[in-house]
């Protein structure tokens, strides 16, 4: 299952490719990264990834618009939240543009194999 | 003094709290005072990052700490380049985690601006904040850093 990986700071980006490194995480593979939603678009029509993790508070474009634009490309992509807003109408609003999943930083490793199991087996 | 309330500030010390527990599963030590009652001045560590507030809000919120301290915190993260480009990205990502954590008090009307970062020297977190900021002063294992909320109701 192809992932991109979508954070304006590169070590959270590292951080959640070194994750996916868990056996438990196999059957996922990262295809890209970017810092802001604009570059996030151009690599997730390249792609055609399956997961997202997605920041909220970027520059170029935010999370919650990018996350829009994803599902209006592919409304089957799965989208997970990884931001540091932790108030609940941001969670909400996400969900409601499309977002199937949220995580709250600073996140344990296993918080995020959680939330990746949840996605994926959903 | 600030418009700020004892509850709107504790909601950063909260935060602030939760960022170093979560990170490393260690409590830290925590001092908090607001800088005009001469407790506690803003101390300014090498490496500095800060978030802008805007909607019902206005003001900073600043992360500073020594380069040897944030190294420590990208080796628990797992990070193996800990160039300054690097050390620079990890106090901006605290600096927004924690006035983001923050907003679970304050709600979605304290937008919060992406971080800005920079190499600082002795004093300038006194040079550029206001005599009614609040200064959290945090104790990480052997090492110190400040997080300093100079914030005002907007509205």
């Amino acid at each position: 299952m192809k992932l991109l990986i979508v954070d304006d700071s590169m070590i959270i980006r590292n951080r959640i490719a070194r994750v996916l490194e868990d056996p438990r995480m196999s059957h996922i593979r990262v295809v890209g990264m970017a810092p802001n939603g604009v570059d996030a678009i151009e690599l997730f029509k390249m792609h055609k990834p399956k997961l997202v993790t997605m920041d909220i508070t970027m520059p170029e474009m935010d999370g919650v618009e990018c996350t829009e634009q994803m599902v209006r490309l592919n409304p089957d992509c799965n989208i997970l939240v990884v931001s540091a807003l932790s108030d609940k109408a941001t969670a909400l609003k996400a969900l409601i543009k499309g977002a199937r999943g949220f995580i709250y930083k600073p996140f344990s490793d296993e918080q995020l194999i959680n939330a990746f199991v949840e996605l994926t087996n959903s | 003094m600030s418009n700020v309330t004892e509850k709107d500030i504790r909601s950063f010390v909260d935060a602030v709290s939760g960022y170093f527990y979560q990170i490393s599963e260690e409590q830290a030590e925590i001092n908090a005072a607001f800088l005009v009652e001469g407790e506690i001045s803003a101390t300014t560590f090498d490496l500095t990052g800060y978030i802008t507030l805007s909607g019902n809000f206005s003001g900073r919120v600043y992360f500073s700490a020594p380069r040897v301290m944030v190294t420590r915190l990208l080796l628990i993260m797992g990070e193996a380049d800990r160039s300054e480009e690097r050390l620079l990205d990890a106090v901006g990502e605290i600096a927004n985690t924690i006035a983001g954590n923050a907003r679970k008090h304050f709600g979605e009307n304290m937008e919060i601006s992406v971080p800005v970062t920079a190499a600082t020297e002795h004093d300038w977190l006194q040079s550029v904040v206001s005599p009614r900021s609040y200064v959290i002063l945090v104790k990480w294992k052997q090492y110190k850093a400040s997080v300093v909320v100079d914030i005002q109701r907007t509205r």
